[in-house]
């Protein structure tokens, strides 16, 4: 198709890609992903502040955001694992956010209700419920692994049905929350008040989102503890990073795998709830949340627990601090536009290997 | 009674296939080197073994007991362990974590034990042990897999190209390591590119051409016979 | 027979005519006569048989169901040639749909303007509109396609869910762009004068009698001739283009890129290619479907319904085939319809069962279509038809194997 070049123009040409090559080297670093993206950040508080926004909003808002980022590290910490341990992105783990919201809720429907735990909005009810709906969820993905991709995992299927897959079961288990409970929105406790509170510096924060905050910590610990210093956890790392090998040292990768599943949907459910709790519940609630986790994910590094968590977070504050000028339900674009940053400057993510 | 027998062994990727009928045995304590040209099956054979390739026809057995169609975490745990040709190194983990994973059959109380002994056998990882081995060179890589695969003292250790990309310097020093762990009583089985060196510290050699059987004899055998001299051992 | 009738047969004979001979096995002589005889024979037949109502859905169905084989063929392009994971068709589609619906609806004034804001109302010609929403919808894809698809596959899947999600939220809240989360109403329908009662400026005074006792509800059988149009023409060029140099490049990149490179393909500029084309065919696909609704709103680009939908039709059908594609669509567009009755008819069982549970039936249909893409996926990832490894048009027959 190209006609013959002459040999001046193809020094010309290399000279150039080396050139290219080196530039690429330095954007390519961790460094200069975290300076784009604290100046994203910079330009979001920025812009809440021409916006009008006090500073002391914004301080409210980036603890929201924090709350927020929970959610979104519950959510994401499932994805990551499965993408790490299983190599496809799971787009049906957004559906099971949603499962995990409103099983919890039906497991509130059959407890009998308690008083409110000041300052949150809820009951004990409501932490038991979350309890026993995690491990329902968990087995619910279980089980979708067992029927759908442990039988491409036999066949050796390429990544592309994995991830197809995936898709539809994405709108399998939605369509089976809207045929279970509905398109209609929920609320675990309608019409109950959660005044804010009162906190030093001007904040004011409810108390659930305080909740959320700390339960999202609990579990990141939790979850780190795990990966770090138990044998599951130590299998899930390896199997994330060189299944083969992780076969070969003696680790039984399908186990692995099963709790990958469960830990997943358990996460899912836990980071479901939470969003049930600050806003509403809605069939297609963890569609939304997809793309935030997705960013998460990447900016992590893919399979990178530590790294999805620490993502989310940045995430949760940067969506909650856009929302001071933008329209709120512009979130995920927030989201994603971190995410195609950081695809373009580093696609191992913040935390990734290799690189600099 | 061989250690590890391969009797006819047929196997490949999905419908191909890459070996047809090869045979190779391993008696307790040996150094077996498996040479040939590149594509003739010699890595698809140890994979093949470790249970990571289904086997199609054939038998392969060790202590006399069958091991083909078992899984890879399984076969591990009869006292052979694989170091295979790249990726053979967690690189997320430290040089230690590398190492609890090699013994992740072990006791809780044994891990320790044994990391000390191999950091005594290779004592350069011990100075690396809370390095990431992501960053590490070629040869120490090399080395914390060949250390990985030790933590479980196994009977029988099937080396991959384990000299492959290495400078000459380092190949000597992995050769080297290789005789020591064999003079503890571990047999091995290896593949190499480096076959006049494999073949010279060999007990024994397997030629594998096509897929196929083509020559075995002892190491000097090999070296001697002028047709497996011009044709695989590159004049 | 009035004349409607033979009016009405004649649009679906025609339109029939310039698809039948596609659906046909390729290779034969007789394929494109065949195709076309059976095609007049079948519309007239369909239009003589069936009573007015039936032959109304008929059309309907055939006139959404060629939109999707233009969606279903703009994906295949994208994946089926070239290996792109676009899991956002719904964001070109809708791109498509609300640019042609600006370039040809009348911006309002005056009262109509506080219940309808749009940023522009241009009052173009149907093509016009249609050219503008296969632009608008490439240029899109450029600028998705040129940071991601360096990438590995998997993140461009993401992205492109991510980028159909964003469009629908743009056309979901901005009320100025294309009147917000209100329907955007009074678009246009090409030819649409001739089947109202005083017929177009431009129809000659002696043609004033053929178009005479046709009314506006017969308007879709006209509409189904230019879907047809659309379908065909796109099928000849995507057929041709897969048979030249460009199609060969495509596929080299798709099943061994490094190899491609190595043999002087500039394999990124090709997947930009390929990608920007697919978005262009889904663009107009948007346009079609905007015109054909005349209303349309954010919800109508539901990913569900978009892009889902048409992932089943292409892994059905079969990737890599621009036959499998059309026939992928029209059985999957039949089955989803279909499944409408199906729900209708399960909607007492269901509030037998709870009276909760009345009225949700219709979610059965997402639950059927969601297996049956996973059965494609598990069962027959090839689909229906293979891929044809058809090289070149100046070969005749196509190497066997695979």
């Amino acid at each position: 198709m190209n006609g013959p070049e002459s040999p001046q123009s193809e020094v010309a040409v290399a000279d150039e890609r080396r050139l290219g090559e080196r530039i690429r080297a330095t954007i390519q670093t961790r460094a200069f992903l975290v300076i784009v993206i604290a100046i994203i950040i910079a330009g979001l508080y920025a812009g809440g502040l021409v916006a009008g926004t006090s500073g002391t909003r914004l301080l409210w808002l980036t603890v929201w955001g924090l709350a927020l980022g929970g959610i979104i590290a519950l959510g994401g910490i499932g994805l990551t694992l499965v993408y790490g341990v299983m190599n496809f992105p799971n787009f049906s783990h957004g559906a099971l956010v949603s499962l995990g919201a409103y099983v919890t809720m039906s497991f509130m429907a059959l407890l009998p209700q308690g008083p409110t735990i000041w300052p949150m909005s809820f009951g004990y009810e409501f932490l038991v419920a979350m309890l026993l709906a995690m491990p329902v969820v968990g087995i619910v993905a279980l089980a979708i692994d067992r029927v759908v991709y442990r039988r491409l995992r036999r066949t050796g299927a390429h990544l592309v049905l994995f991830a197809m897959a995936s898709l539809a079961m994405l709108f399998f288990v939605q369509s089976m929350v809207y045929l279970g409970w509905g398109p209609d929105f929920h609320n675990y406790y309608p019409g109950r008040p959660n005044p804010a509170l009162q906190l030093p510096l001007g904040i004011r924060v409810r108390g659930d989102q305080l909740f959320i905050l700390a339960l999202g910590l609990v579990f990141m610990v939790a979850i780190a503890a795990m990966l770090e210093w138990t044998r599951m956890g130590k299998a899930m790392r390896a199997t994330s990073d060189n299944p083969q090998l992780a076969r070969v040292r003696g680790i039984n990768t399908e186990r692995v795998i099963a709790w990958t599943w469960v830990l997943g949907g358990a996460l899912a459910t836990a980071g479901g709830a939470m969003y049930g709790l600050s806003a509403q519940l809605r069939p297609e609630m963890g569609f939304w949340l997809l793309l935030p986790m997705f960013a998460a994910v990447i900016m992590g590094g893919l399979g990178n627990a530590y790294g999805a968590m620490a993502a989310a977070l940045i995430i949760g504050v940067a969506h909650q601090v856009s929302a001071s000028f933008l329209n709120p339900t512009y979130g995920p674009a927030v989201a994603f536009v971190l995410m195609v940053v950081t695809l373009l400057i580093r696609p191992q993510g913040l935390f990734g290997r290799g690189g600099g | 009674m061989p250690l590890l027998k391969a009797d006819g062994v047929t196997a490949g990727y999905g419908d191909m296939e890459i070996l047809r009928d090869v045979s190779i045995a391993v008696n307790d304590g040996e150094i077996v080197s498996l040479i040939g040209p590149n594509g003739a099956g010699k890595s698809t054979l140890m994979k093949t073994v470790f249970g990571l390739l289904p086997t199609k026809a054939g038998t392969i057995t060790y202590h006399g007991k069958p091991i083909h169609g078992r899984e890879p975490h399984d076969i591990v745990t009869l006292g052979l362990c694989y170091v295979p040709q790249v990726d053979n190194v967690f690189t997320s983990m430290t040089v230690e974590e590398n190492l609890d994973m090699g013994g992740y059959l072990l006791h809780d109380r044994d891990i320790g034990s044994r990391k000390e002994r191999i950091y005594e056998f290779l004592p350069r990882l011990r100075e690396r042990r809370h390095q990431r081995v992501g960053g590490m060179s070629g040869g120490e890589r090399q080395m914390v897999a060949m250390g990985s695969a030790l933590m479980l003292e196994p009977e029988l250790l099937l080396l991959d190209e384990p000299s492959a990309g290495l400078s000459p310097k380092l190949v000597d020093e992995i050769f080297d390591n290789i005789r020591r762990i064999n003079a503890s009583g571990v047999a091995v089985l290896m593949v190499e590119q480096n076959a006049r060196k494999s073949l010279a510290m060999s007990d024994r050699g397997y030629v594998l051409a096509g897929g196929q059987n083509r020559f075995d004899g002892t190491g000097e055998e090999i070296l001697a016979d002028p047709d497996m001299a011009r044709l695989y051992l590159g004049g | 027979m009035t004349q409607v009738v033979v009016i009405k047969g004649l649009m679906l004979g025609v339109s029939l005519a310039l698809i039948l001979p596609i659906l046909l096995p390729p290779g034969r002589p007789w394929r494109v006569p065949g195709g076309i005889a059976a095609g007049l024979v079948l519309g007239f037949g369909l239009a003589l048989a069936l009573p007015a109502g039936y032959l109304s859905y008929v059309i309907s169905f055939l006139v959404m169901a060629g939109i999707f084989v233009l969606l279903a063929l703009g994906l295949n392009t994208q994946w089926g040639y070239n290996g792109h994971l676009n899991f956002g068709v719904a964001g070109f589609f809708a791109v498509g749909a609300f640019t042609s619906a600006l370039f040809t609806i009348e911006a309002p004034t005056g009262i109509a303007a506080q219940y309808t804001q749009v940023v522009f109302g241009l009052e173009m010609p149907f093509l016009v509109g249609v050219g503008a929403a296969a632009v608008v919808s490439g240029v899109i894809a450029f600028i998705v396609a040129v940071p991601v698809l360096r990438l590995r596959l998997d993140f461009l899947a993401i992205a492109t869910i991510g980028i159909a999600e964003i469009i629908r939220l743009i056309f979901q809240n901005e009320r100025w762009l294309a009147n917000g989360p209100q329907p955007l109403r009074g678009i246009p329908q090409p030819g649409r004068c001739l089947f109202q009662s005083v017929p177009c400026d431009w129809l000659p005074e002696w043609a004033h009698w053929i178009v005479e006792p046709l009314g506006t509800r017969d308007y879709l059988a006209f509409y189904l001739v230019i879907v047809a149009l659309f379908v065909a023409g796109t099928y000849l060029v995507l057929e041709r283009a897969c048979r030249s140099p460009w199609g060969r490049k495509l596929r080299a990149v798709r099943d061994e890129e490094a190899s491609a490179a190595m043999n002087g393909k500039r394999v990124t500029q090709v997947r930009v290619q390929s990608f920007v084309v697919g978005a262009v065919i889904m663009g107009i696909a948007g346009a079609l479907y905007a015109h054909r609704m005349v209303a349309i709103d954010y919800s109508h680009f539901h990913a569900l319904f978009a892009t889902f939908l048409v992932w089943i039709m292409l892994m059905l059908g079969g990737s890599g085939n621009n036959r499998g594609a059309i026939l992928g669509a029209v059985v999957v567009w039949a089955v989803w319809s279909g499944s409408a009755f199906l729900a209708h008819a399960l909607d007492p069982v269901l509030g037998s069962i709870h009276a909760e549970l009345a009225g949700r039936a219709q979610y059965i249909r997402w639950l059927l279509v969601a297996l049956l893409l996973a059965a494609v996926v598990l069962y027959r990832p090839q689909g229906l038809l293979r891929e044809e490894l058809r090289v070149s048009r100046y070969l005749k027959r196509w190497p066997s194997g695979r």
